[in-house]
């Protein structure tokens, strides 16, 4: 039965699974938090604010993951940096904060797209009627942005869940990296690659139908 | 030590592999994604829904695994046909891995450029008298192709930072060679940044390029559509 051997090595499979749901959780939401304010200094009036966001965002997203992790790993404990003590924390956070600075830079770009989407004219009211900068950002701009940019930031998501596979090169044991240990202890590679495989399908399938679903409730609303 | 050509020639081979492996998968890529395309087009369910299933199956995986896959199995696939001993070389592993991910991904661009395309130029072409086959080719796709070329080279972008992944199968791309000398002279900070500057400066030319060409008249809907999946494949 395909998938049989996930039962024989719970450990690596499902310990793999579980590091992996982590890394995409905590990775997806440091990219919102961090994606959303690099997104505000694009937007912001001050010159030099949008060149270090539009810097950020074009480094980020015009090198290799790979390379930003092998930074963060090797670079970074040689500047004195380091994320934790710990062996196991320290590859853990700098696979975490890696995810978090790279598809930080895709949810910049989507979240700037929706806040130019907001119509001039409504800014311009909400500015004149006497709100701040920021209440007109808060009030008018973000609320209306959250509703366009929940599909695209969808495919982020899927984008980052398949991406933690990365975190296996620099050493985090997750679903690949288990599926790699077991391929090498028993040589049975179909069987470990299947259950892998249909462990993040698994991850992967479902969340695109729900972003389906939602983009289509979306569009109704709107 | 960076004053020393050797080291220079030795990224350069490592460019050129990484160069090399990106170019030849987009071809096998573009190749095999247009099949899958029209696959997915087809009206005749039985080559609809086997194309459907690879594409949404292969795009929802990542790509690191078919590659690992791939660098491990590889040469079982070709013993049946160049006897036991075949050894697949690790290029071609590469290649492997990356076209199968990558045509998924191509088919998903060309089958959503047919899909913007009005439906009344299909409709005209098959009312003047042309085939399906014909109107595909002279009619549909000298168009779709078109409005895609931007999507298509942000997508060579991708393939271009995908390749880094082959060195954890033996290739010895740009970062692999980079990790070799680092290993040797414990500098992973200065290596790192180089090498992250050659993909920087080829990956952000290739995307402005993109982002500047347009060659043909591209609707609102199909733009959004092509952010959307640029932002799932591309992210990758």
């Amino acid at each position: 039965m395909p998938g049989a051997i996930a039962f024989e090595f719970p450990d690596l499979f499902f310990g793999g699974l579980w590091l992996t749901i982590q890394l995409s959780v905590l990775g997806l939401l440091g990219a919102l938090v961090l994606g959303t304010a690099v997104a505000l200094l694009r937007v912001s009036p001050v010159a030099p604010l949008r060149w270090a966001g539009a810097a950020y965002v074009e480094f980020f997203r015009n090198t290799p993951l790979v390379v930003q992790l092998f930074f963060l790993f090797l670079g970074l404990p040689l500047l004195g940096l380091r994320f934790a003590t710990d062996t196991f924390d320290n590859i853990f956070r700098a696979a975490f904060v890696g995810m978090a600075l790279y598809h930080g830079a895709y949810v910049a770009e989507v979240v700037r797209g929706g806040l130019l989407g907001v119509d001039r004219g409504q800014i311009e009211a909400a500015r004149s009627l006497g709100l701040s900068y920021v209440q007109t950002l808060r009030e008018v701009q973000l609320p209306q942005t959250f509703r366009a940019v929940i599909p695209p930031l969808g495919n982020i998501a899927i984008a980052l869940v398949k991406n933690t596979s990365l975190a296996s090169t620099i050493g985090v044991t997750e679903l690949l990296f288990g599926a790699e240990i077991v391929e090498s202890r028993t040589f049975r590679a179909e069987e470990a690659f299947l259950t892998a495989t249909l462990l993040y399908l698994a991850l992967t399938i479902p969340l695109g139908v729900v972003m389906n679903g939602l983009e289509r409730r979306l569009l109704v609303v709107r | 030590m960076f004053t020393d050509p050797a080291i220079w020639r030795f990224f350069g081979e490592g460019l050129v592999q990484t160069l090399g492996l990106s170019v030849v998968s987009v071809i096998v890529s573009f190749v095999v994604g247009l099949a899958f395309a029209l696959g997915r087009l087809s009206s005749r369910r039985w080559i609809r829904w086997p194309s459907t299933a690879y594409v949404e199956a292969v795009r929802a995986l990542p790509v690191l695994l078919l590659i690992v896959y791939f660098g491990i199995k590889g040469s079982s696939f070709f013993r049946p046909i160049f006897g036991a001993d075949f050894e697949l070389p690790r290029f071609w592993a590469g290649v492997l891995g990356l076209s199968l991910y990558t045509s998924a991904v191509l088919a998903e661009i060309i089958r959503a450029g047919v899909l913007t395309l009005p439906r009344g130029q299909t409709e005209a072409s098959r009312a003047l008298g042309l085939s399906y086959p014909q109107t595909m080719r002279f009619v549909v796709l000298p168009q779709a192709l078109r409005l895609m070329v931007p999507a298509m080279m942000g997508q060579l972008t991708t393939v271009i930072k995908d390749t880094s992944l082959v060195g954890t199968i033996g290739v010895f791309d740009l970062l692999r060679q980079g990790r070799t000398i680092y290993t040797q002279f414990f500098n992973p900070i200065e290596v790192l940044l180089i090498v992250a500057s050659i993909y920087f400066v080829i990956c952000f030319v290739l995307s402005q390029l993109s982002r500047r060409l347009e060659l043909g008249r591209i609707t609102r809907e199909a733009k959004i559509r092509m952010t959307e999946l640029e932002l799932r494949d591309q992210a990758a």
